[in-house]
């Protein structure tokens, strides 16, 4: 009959719905992660509330909270140092990955005080099983385009951010330079000495 | 003693035509096919492992399409462009990671390729840097253009800023971008761009009469012509000049070997040089100094102060950035 017919296809639909999807929550698409972050971080520079020199704190402190979610601060301090890394202890590492986070924290949240209406296209991403780019442009108020590229690592299905590529500059491997060509010439520590001197 | 100081300033400046802070200007996403990638050797076997690329926007991504030149290796070069990420791939997603209950059976089996990793990834962008002999010599005139930027550059530009509206500003940006459309027509000839350079002299045509001299960018807006940055620095490296060594410019500031002879080149090819036969040496050099500060005012102190301020080492910081950023001009 055909009424039982629909009910057996409802039936299977809904079956492995049922099934499927929690493979399918798992399974974020990192354009669409980057999209939404962008967007929610532009929803609080843009909200009213918080619009003002005095409420700069209480702004920064909200944007902090919705957008480091989205990045791995390990995998950046870790790609960061580089060859450096596995030479350290676990404390050091933990000190490193917090000393490096407070560095992207304090320039790159400070930048967007000066927001005037910028927006953020994402143009395309790709992917394989661990490893995804997802290529956007900011489009200031000038109308100059920026490409910028962000670098993400899956990890069990979680995608978050390791890497920001500027018009090619890539953010870690800026700091990679910085902390190889330091050291070279001198010790972890006073590598560390420099970083605690920089906040 | 402000206005002779000023002069001194404006006659240094002549030499800063349009490489200064190059890294700023942005280009629109296209091909890269290029020798010079920054993992050389690197291209074995890792183009399976990478899925096609999803549209996001679809819309947008129609656009990009069809600003790439228009070449058949656009899947090829797309991947060649991921490599850098997936070179370390097997021992990625090991222990060093995170440290979360879930990893931890992982950990113990894949902390060998870690080792891999390391050597693979970061190896690969350290062919990205730049052989520095004379440093202390470079270290010292990038202490004399920081303190020239913050002192001279940028209370002159900030009062410019506050006197001409920001539209105006980009007006006289596109009016001297316009002016120097041959060096972006002969440098796209001399790669073989026949299709750019079309599109430069496409451009100039219709900025000079519908844009108004050049002071807005109908080619742009209207017909949707890219300008393409095309410089002698790039043509060099096409005609496998190697980089050379890193070099710090008073006021134009970072440079390699190369990109001072293209520097040179783009000279040459600029009709703003000609100027200085015309007029004299003295509104030569005022004009240039005006598109300096203008170009300056726009986006690229702005450049400059992101990539120095949040750095550890400013001078390092700046002088990767430099690189970095020409890989990629020269790779599109």
């Amino acid at each position: 009959m055909r009424y039982s017919k629909i009910m057996l296809v409802m039936f299977i639909g809904v079956f492995f719905w049922a099934f499927m999807s929690p493979f399918a929550w798992a399974e974020e698409e990192p354009g669409k992660l980057v999209m939404e972050s962008i967007d929610r971080g532009l929803a609080i520079l843009k909200e009213p509330s918080l619009i003002g020199a005095e409420k700069v704190q209480e702004r920064r402190q909200r944007l902090w909270e919705e957008i480091s979610p989205v990045f791995n601060f390990e995998e950046m301090s870790k790609r960061a140092l580089g060859v450096h890394w596995k030479k350290r202890s676990p404390e050091e590492k933990k000190e490193f990955v917090e000393l490096f986070t407070d560095i992207l924290k304090n320039t790159y949240i400070g930048k967007t005080d000066t927001y005037s209406g910028e927006k953020m296209e994402v143009l395309r991403e790709r992917h394989d099983s661990s490893y995804a780019e997802v290529q956007a442009k900011l489009i200031t108020n000038k109308g100059t385009e920026v490409s910028v590229n962000y670098h993400l690592v899956s990890n069990h299905g979680k995608w978050r951010i390791y890497d920001v590529v500027i018009e090619g500059v890539s953010l870690v491997n800026n700091y990679r330079s910085q902390f190889n060509s330091i050291l070279l010439k001198s010790s972890y520590e006073e590598l560390v000495q420099r970083i605690k001197e920089k906040k | 003693m402000r206005v002779s100081s000023l002069l001194t300033f404006l006659f240094l400046v002549t030499i800063c035509l349009n490489g200064a802070f190059v890294w700023a200007e942005s280009s629109p996403l296209s091909n890269r096919q290029s020798d010079e990638t920054t993992s050389t050797g690197k291209k074995s076997g890792m183009d399976t492992n990478i899925e096609g690329e999803k549209s996001v926007s679809s819309g947008q991504t129609g656009e990009i399409v069809s600003e790439n030149k228009g070449s058949a290796t656009n899947a090829n070069t797309e991947s060649e462009k991921l490599e850098p990420v997936s070179a370390g791939q097997p021992g990625e997603t090991a222990g060093v990671g995170k440290s979360s209950v879930k990893d931890t059976n992982i950990k113990s089996e894949k902390l060998g390729p870690v080792d891999v990793e390391f050597e693979t990834t970061f190896s690969s962008t350290e062919t990205a840097s730049i052989s520095d002999p004379i440093q202390p010599y470079n270290r010292s005139i990038f202490v004399f253009n920081d303190k020239a930027y913050y002192y001279v550059v940028k209370p002159v530009y900030k009062g410019y800023n506050k006197a001409v509206p920001e539209k105006a500003r980009v007006s006289v940006r596109n009016f001297f971008s316009n002016i120097a459309m041959p060096v972006r027509f002969f440098n796209c000839l001399f790669q073989g761009e026949f299709k750019g350079a079309g599109t430069e002299l496409a451009r100039f045509v219709i900025n000079t009469t519908f844009g108004v001299a050049g002071f807005s960018d109908p080619a742009k807006s209207l017909f949707h012509l890219e300008k393409q940055n095309r410089d002698f620095g790039q043509t060099l490296a096409k005609y496998k000049i190697g980089t050379g060594p890193f070099v710090e410019w008073p006021f134009i500031g970072p440079s390699s070997a190369r990109d001072t002879v293209g520097f040179v080149g783009d000279l040459a090819l600029n009709p703003l040089t000609l100027l200085s036969f015309f007029a004299g040496p003295f509104v030569s050099t005022g004009v240039n100094s005006y598109d300096y500060m203008n170009e300056v005012s726009i986006d690229k102190g702005e450049a400059y102060e992101s990539i120095t301020k949040p750095a550890i080492d400013p001078y390092i910081a700046l002088q990767d950035a430099y690189v970095q950023n020409r890989i990629k001009r020269i790779k599109e």
